[in-house]
């Protein structure tokens, strides 16, 4: 029992996931307190106030993070909030959401530089966030097509960080979100929230339970959470299906791993006596 | 010398392309003599103190504009105003290095294929690669640049989304999608109940992995959502345990982490850190 060939274990999983895949068991998908959170931030910024997503993330994660990029959007195109997309590393994030935005904004009939846009990918995370809290059209020049920022009508009446209604930082890189909170969310009280990898969101409860972040999607199960709230069940809510069955094998593994473990202990024990 | 400085940033959003042109590269040019001259001028002493004195000056910069109280509205101290200037400077270092990377690739890459030494073809791979998606990567820019924008789509841009959209996210993702076989079966070999707390570090795991899933709700829907009971909903459990047990432990290691990184950034503000900054050549 603990020597599986490890081909049988990639099997079982490959055929575990296409099985989800074809077949997907509906499952039921219960926002979690931290979702909610995300939500109602969003649908609390005041209007004539930006969002900014910062959409810090690339392909390697994009099982989660663009699920939970695009319900993201959703929410703020719902609530009718305008909201521009910003990256800083890797620069691959803010090519990957500005096709989401496009994608998701056929559906609202949005229009860019309205109703959303993209700041493209900047340079230089602290320096970037300390020049874009005195002077965000200075700071970040031109947009992801290249043109002025100042030329985009959203961009009317927004100067500084205190015209931003809240950051939503999405990623799967640890160490960015300590710059956001250290130098914006601090010292000019600008509602911070986040959607990370499931990997690394335990790392941040502690900035949720003590108030700096108002939500956080968590992995794959944030985005689905969210996507149920916005009402627009899309890829993650598929991806739970896959991941539920593919947690309940590996669960499964281990504990057949760790029977015959025991088992071959009580054997030894029994030769020593 | 301020506005000097703002002005050489917002050459490119000059009227005149042939000025910009000019002037981007006599900008080069004299980079390029000036880092020339000072490698020639100074010895490795010379260019650690260099180092060292840049380093401390932009670490007090901002440090100073950061902590040295602001005054007006919108509130702003002496310093303020630099900020945006010295922020492009960085931007233009990171330019820097970003050409030091191509550079470093193209000189081990090229001397694989001169050689013809094994696996001399994935060196070339990676100049087509390259080389290709420098050049649709531009081009489909400078596309967007075109006002009015064209109605149909151009074929560089096309080339580009089938580089990028089909070829290279694909790939990316692919690679980090194999992770889950290996944690599959690294999980079902290593993972082993030989103590007691191993044992606790299971269970937690179990609720946790469940509790992240559907399919933890699913299984026990049983208990009412209402009841007293309800705490024993796996994903109540797998959230308590989230953020009662793992929140502390987290706050307490990135204190820990916080306080390492202070006493790490003034070593290297001050230059106190060694192996750094030529001190092994000297």
């Amino acid at each position: 029992m603990q020597q599986i060939p490890r081909h049988y274990i990639y099997l079982l999983l490959a055929g575990v996931v296409v099985w989800q895949l074809l077949a997907p068991m509906p499952l039921p998908i219960s926002p979690s307190t931290a979702t909610r959170g995300l939500y109602e931030a969003i649908r609390a910024v005041p209007e004539g106030k930006l969002i900014i997503i910062s959409t810090d993330w690339d392909a390697s994660t994009q099982a989660e993070t663009w699920p939970q990029t695009e319900a993201v959007i959703h929410a703020c195109f719902q609530a009718r909030k305008r909201f521009v997309i910003m990256n800083m590393q890797p620069p691959m994030g803010v090519k990957l959401a500005n096709d989401i935005a496009l994608e998701v904004g056929k559906q609202y009939r949005a229009r860019y530089g309205v109703d959303w846009a993209n700041w493209g990918y900047k340079y230089g995370y602290g320096n970037v966030l300390m020049a874009m809290a005195k002077d965000i059209a200075k700071t970040i020049g031109d947009d992801f097509y290249g043109r002025p920022v100042t030329r985009l009508p959203l961009m009317q009446g927004v100067r500084s960080i205190r015209d931003i209604g809240l950051v939503v930082e999405v990623t799967g890189l640890a160490g960015v979100t300590e710059y956001w909170i250290g130098l914006i969310q601090g010292p000019y009280q600008v509602p911070f929230a986040a959607a990370y990898t499931a990997v690394m969101a335990p790392g941040y409860y502690p900035y949720l339970d003590s108030g700096q972040m108002k939500g956080m999607l968590v992995g794959a199960k944030g985005a689905a959470e969210m996507e149920a709230l916005v009402r627009s069940p899309g890829k993650a809510t598929t991806i739970m299906n896959v991941q539920s069955w593919a947690h309940l094998l590996i669960i499964a593994l281990i504990v057949v791993g760790n029977l015959g473990y025991l088992l071959a202990r009580g054997r030894r024990e029994e030769r020593r006596q | 010398m301020r506005e000097a400085l703002q002005s050489l940033f917002l050459l490119r959003q000059a009227p005149n392309p042939t000025a910009l042109a000019i002037c981007l590269g006599l900008a080069l040019a004299a980079s390029v003599l000036l880092l020339y001259a000072l490698h020639r001028l100074l010895g490795p002493r010379g260019r650690r103190w260099l180092i060292a004195l840049v380093t401390f000056v932009g670490g007090l910069f901002f440090g100073l504009e950061w902590f040295y109280p602001a005054r007006g509205h919108p509130s702003k101290n002496f310093l303020t105003d630099w900020i945006e200037p010295v922020s492009n400077m960085l931007t233009v270092v990171g330019a820097f290095t970003v050409g030091l990377g191509i550079y470093s690739l193209s000189q081990v890459h090229g001397r694989n294929v001169r050689l013809r030494r094994p696996g001399w073809h994935n060196s070339l791979a990676f100049f087509i690669a390259m080389v290709a998606m420098f050049v649709f990567g531009l081009w489909e820019h400078y596309l967007h640049l075109r006002e009015p924008l064209p109605k149909l789509v151009p074929w560089p841009k096309g080339i580009y989304e089938i580089l990028f959209s089909g070829l290279f996210a694909p790939l990316q993702a692919a690679t980090f999608s194999l992770l889950a076989f290996y944690i599959a079966s690294a999980a079902y070999r290593a993972f082993r109940i030989r103590t007691a707390e191993a044992g606790l570090m299971m269970a937690a795991a179990f609720v946790v992995m469940l509790g992240q899933v559907p399919v933890g709700a699913w299984l026990t829907s049983a208990i009412p959502a209402a009841s007293g009971w309800s705490f024993f909903r796996l994903e109540k459990l797998g959230e308590w345990v989230l953020a009662w047990l793992n929140t502390p432990a987290q706050r307490a290691i990135t204190f820990g982490v916080a306080i390492g990184a202070l006493a790490m950034s003034l070593r290297v503000w001050l230059s106190l850190e060694r192996g750094t900054f030529f001190s092994e050549q000297s």
